[in-house]
């Protein structure tokens, strides 16, 4: 099978051609690093995002905390992530990088705030 | 009247990297004006990554990078006026700033215009029909949705490939509502390609192109639209017309820099970008008068903001100290091929990074800048596209003995 | 509310700019007096939907009531502005001929407006327009200089503050569905699950009258629903004209012809249009008439171009002639014979905003010839508005501020609208909340990124000061909802 994608790791949006079958990747050409290879193995079998989203905070100065996972996760797991991301309520203050929910979905990955809310005065 | 040395409009992306890049060339004087309750501009909304890959080499959130330099200004004490507006600006770079405490006067020795940009609205294009509830632009509706908790509607039909209608049709899919489809005037998309590929295919959602809305029905709230596709004028085809349920219309059809208070000054814009006619430093018409970032021309990535206040920064010193004579008073005549090129002016013939867009996507184009006599510089791109900037860099030696600059896009 | 708080003297029906004078000029006595309105704020017919044009009265034909009204309620105008403390700007207008075979008719406006008492006519030719108005295109035209611009909406929100503050009472959302009368000859009206007394109606309900005479049982009156689209320019454009800018109006059409009309508020109109349509409240914009509109006002400005373009709206006039006819029938003002004590007001178009004043000094005479009103000594006719901070110079701006530093809050960055305003706008005396409410009273959201920085700001001033939820915020009628709700809400969605 031959497929074109579009790399979305960095502003070059490489344009990737890859031929592979069941047994796997034939050739890839396109890519201007090897992320981008990377990128393109997953592609195929495991498409893997970074999920962005946000949670409730009380008592701050904002009242959502943007959050993210800290590796990409399954393509397929975002709108699982985003359904979670509705049940929590934090209490300010919050700080980047905390981590808001550790080893989502049972992964080595956290979901870390990344935005700092102040207490509200 | 209050006496500063810089004074910079606007505390979002191009605002705080100016400020903090001229603190780091020891400029001590330094006021940042912004209009809302905390630094950090549009930024604050943009809860999606992607920003910071060139200059960090790291994939940030739009808070985690403004938060960078916030840090900075915090850090450095630099200092800064929330919740405060300029509502006046001379040519003689005397400010009217207005908050809480009451209507302040400032003179500036220098200005560094940083406002951003608004975005095109629905009465601006003039799409036909009703006026219920459900027209949202597509940065009101990321506002609503990631700062205010708000569900804007439930089936969204976008119109417009930008950046930004892309990133919020993965966000309203993820926060539990339909997109219809998205609309794209141009026969091409206007985003960058990966957003069409993260937002877009990874979640199913049709893009028409050569496509518009003609019409908006619904008395209350929007009821549905009709979609119609377009000939090569843009003129819709009324045999094409197509009704289209949904309670939202989601616009992302263009952003403009938001140079009123750039006109007050006296400054002259360029009807091509939008923003005002600029040197290499960013100077604009009025000697000491700076501008950088949306304000300027509109960026596709944050991190070229960065970078081009920073630039302005240096002009900013030479400036303060007297160093920023101008010898030269050379005009960039724009080729073929080109939407607009900055800077429009070329006043010392030192290091300039260029700033430009290609008027339509193509493949193995050449960049070829040329002076009276020869070409000076030439680049090949595999892919061009209107959605991507173009930055390159000439440096002095390339520049020097230039009487006249040409940019041509060949292929 | 107990029956007697919805027995009244005087209903009535229709809160628009006419509805609202009558309001006015009745609680000069001392009735018991309500306004019944469908929609959520006054004025939401074609009150706030026309050119804001106090007419001098040279376009209506002589002996009519239009004629009369317009020229009365044009010279007296100055006065009811000072006592509602609204916006009035005598800027003048020019009736321009572009080709020679126009020119009788200025000749014909100008003797048609001396007859109807109209001052200051004078016909001007090619130099003196270019004197006046460098950018436009004419050979000669019509110079009107009593001809004067408001703001619509500004004039009936005050009428119907100031008739509130002297005691009249008013009822939004209240849409009346069925009248009928006692055998006492009261009037019994059904609005929602309410029912209203009265002595008297007054039926001021625009293209809707047809309708609501209907219901009452006089089946005779017509209106025919006639449609114009606008569009809205940016201030920017205002330096390309000074005047009303109107063509020679061609008797078979219905309205005045395309026109340019500056706003109070710097902006400049380009409309109506005019198109006779079906539905009764059909606002919408088209697209072949913006595209008309477009053409024509280049016509005579040259350097018209879409990127002042802001908005598009639309307003519909109550004509009282079909299609096949066009033209002017004169205002109706009466009381019908079938139906004694209720006096309907009937296609009530241009000039209406003008007469409105007139019109309704005449209303109050029928009633005052039947039931000799008795004058009410605590009448107060004056209302002030909301101060503009932008419009002050900047001592009062400083001294705003420091005494109440809610001026300091600029809110609307296009139109420099200060928080203090945008909450004066909200606690409005009718109650009126809707987001084109706090438009209309304050002025946001109407510049060139239409609410694109202040909608969402002026949410969360609502979410503060009266704790709205989600379900809250509406954009104008009861059922335009912002939004579909929260985004989350920290529980489980399952």
């Amino acid at each position: 099978m031959k497929r074109e994608f579009i790399c979305i790791l960095c502003p070059n949006s490489c344009r990737i051609t890859t031929e592979y079958d069941n047994n796997g990747i034939k050739k890839i050409e396109g890519a201007q690093c090897k992320k981008g290879k990377e990128f393109i193995n997953n592609e195929i079998e495991n498409p893997l995002r970074i999920f962005t989203g946000s949670v409730l905070c009380e008592g701050g100065d904002y009242r959502l905390v943007s959050v993210k996972t800290t590796k990409s996760i399954l393509k397929k797991y975002m709108k699982q992530i985003a359904l979670k991301t509705h049940q929590i309520k934090l209490k300010a203050p919050v700080e980047i990088g905390q981590v808001i929910v550790p080893n989502i979905m049972g992964l080595d990955i956290n979901l870390v705030a990344t935005r700092r809310v102040r207490k509200f005065h | 009247m209050i006496k500063k040395d810089v004074v910079i409009i606007g505390g979002g992306a191009a605002g705080l990297a100016a400020a903090v890049s001229c603190r780091e060339k020891g400029i001590e004087d330094i006021l940042i004006i912004e209009r809302e309750s905390a630094l950090g501009g549009i930024l604050k909304q943009c809860i999606h990554d992607g920003f910071g890959l060139i200059k960090f080499q790291h994939s940030y959130t739009g808070p985690e990078y403004a938060h960078k330099y916030v840090d900075q200004v915090e850090k450095q004490k630099i200092p800064y006026f929330l919740d405060s507006m300029v509502i006046d600006i001379t040519n003689q770079k005397v400010l009217t700033v207005v908050n809480k405490s009451g209507l302040k006067k400032y003179k500036a020795k220098s200005i560094i215009l940083a406002m951003g940009c608004r975005e095109r609205t629905r009465g601006a294009i003039g799409i036909p029909g009703s006026r219920p509830a459900g027209i949202y632009t597509a940065g009101v509706a990321q506002n609503l949705i990631n700062i205010h908790n708000y569900m804007i509607g439930k089936e969204v039909v976008i119109l417009g490939s930008g950046d930004i209608g892309l990133i919020m049709a993965r966000r309203l899919i993820l926060e539990g509502a339909t997109v219809k489809m998205v609309l794209e005037l141009l026969p091409y998309g206007s985003g960058l390609p990966r957003n069409f590929n993260q937002c877009l295919f990874d979640y199913d959602i049709p893009l028409y192109l050569n496509h518009t809305v003609v019409n908006i029905r619904g008395d209350q709230r929007v009821e549905s639209i009709t979609m119609a596709k377009v000939d090569a004028r843009g003129e819709a085809i009324p045999s094409t017309c197509k009704d289209v349920s949904c309670d939202t219309l989601m616009l992302s059809v263009g952003l403009i820099p938001e140079n009123e208070l750039t006109k007050m000054a006296g400054i002259k814009l360029d009807p091509l970008t939008g923003g005002a006619l600029v040197d290499e430093y960013g100077q604009t018409t009025v000697n000491g008068i700076f501008a950088c970032g949306n304000v300027l021309q509109v960026h596709d990535i944050v991190d070229n903001v960065s970078l081009e206040a920073e630039y302005v920064a240096c002009g900013v010193e030479k400036y303060l100290s007297s160093f920023l004579k101008p010898k030269n008073d050379i005009c960039i005549e724009l080729g073929e091929g080109l939407q607009y090129v900055l800077p429009q002016r070329m006043q010392f013939l030192d290091d300039t990074v260029f700033s430009l867009r290609v008027s339509k996507p193509g493949q193995k184009k050449k960049l070829v800048f040329k002076n009276d006599k020869s070409i000076i510089k030439q680049k090949t791109f595999l892919r061009v596209n209107p959605a991507e900037m173009i930055r390159i860099k000439l440096t002095t030696q390339e520049l020097s003995g230039t009487n006249g600059l040409k940019v041509d896009l060949e292929s | 509310m107990r029956s007697q708080d919805r027995k009244f003297d005087i209903i009535i029906i229709g809160a628009g700019v006419i509805g609202c004078s009558i309001a006015r000029e009745l609680s000069r006595f001392k009735v018991r007096v309500a306004v019944l309105e469908k929609e959520s704020d006054v004025g939401w017919g074609a009150s706030c939907r026309g050119s804001g044009v106090i007419h001098a009265g040279f376009n209506n034909q002589p002996g009519t009531l239009m004629a009369r009204y317009c020229v009365k309620g044009n010279q007296s105008f100055h006065k009811i502005a000072e006592e509602l403390n609204i916006p009035y700007k005598k800027i003048g207008k020019l009736v321009v001929a572009k080709k020679s075979n126009e020119i009788p008719a200025l000749e014909k406006l100008k003797k048609q407006g001396k007859i109807n008492g109209v001052e200051n006519l004078k016909i001007v030719g090619e130099s003196e327009i270019r004197n006046m108005e460098p950018n436009l295109q004419g050979i000669a035209a019509l110079y009107s200089p009593e001809t004067a611009i408001t703001s619509p909406f500004l004039y009936t929100i005050a009428l119907a503050e100031n008739s509130l503050q002297n005691s009249v009472q008013f009822f939004l959302n209240t849409q009346v569905k069925k009248i009928t009368k006692n055998n006492k000859s009261q009037f019994y009206l059904l609005a929602h699950d309410n029912q209203f007394e009265a002595s008297y109606i007054i039926n001021c309900t625009g293209v809707c009258s047809d309708q609501i005479a209907g219901m009452a049982g006089i089946p005779h009156y017509r209106i025919y629903p006639c449609r114009g689209e606008y569009y809205v320019l940016d201030k920017n454009a205002a330096s390309l004209m000074n005047h009303l800018i109107y063509p020679v109006p061609h008797p078979k059409e219905g309205g005045l012809g395309i026109h340019l009309t500056p706003t109070v508020d710097g902006n400049i109109l380009i409309g109506p249009s005019n198109e006779y349509i079906e539905k009764q409240e059909d606002y919408a914009v088209t697209m072949e008439v913006l595209r008309k509109l477009c053409l024509e006002a280049q016509q005579f400005l040259p350097a018209i171009s879409p990127k002042y373009f802001i908005k598009n709206y639309a307003g519909i006039r109550s004509k009282q002639t079909p299609p096949s006819q066009g033209g002017y029938h004169d205002y109706i003002i009466e009381e019908s014979p079938e139906v004694p004590n209720m006096i309907n007001l009937i296609g009530i178009e241009s000039p209406g905003l003008t007469a409105a004043q007139p019109i309704a000094e005449k209303v109050v005479s029928i009633i005052d010839k039947k039931e000799k009103l008795v004058h009410n000594q605590d009448f107060d006719p004056y209302r002030k508005g909301i101060l503009r901070f932008a419009e002050q110079d900047e001592e009062t701006q400083r001294r705003l501020i420091q005494e109440d530093s809610d001026y300091g809050e600029v809110i609307c960055r296009c139109e420099q609208i200060t928080k203090k305003e945008i909450l004066q706008a909200m606690d409005n005396p009718l109650g009126a909340r809707s987001l084109i409410s706090i438009k209309y009273r304050a002025r946001a959201m109407m510049g060139r990124c239409q609410g694109g920085y202040c909608l969402t700001r002026i949410m969360e001033l609502l979410r503060e000061k009266y704790n709205y939820k989600w379900d809250d915020f509406l954009l104008r009628g009861a059922e335009s909802y912002m939004l579909t709700g929260n985004r989350s809400n920290g529980e489980s969605d399952l």
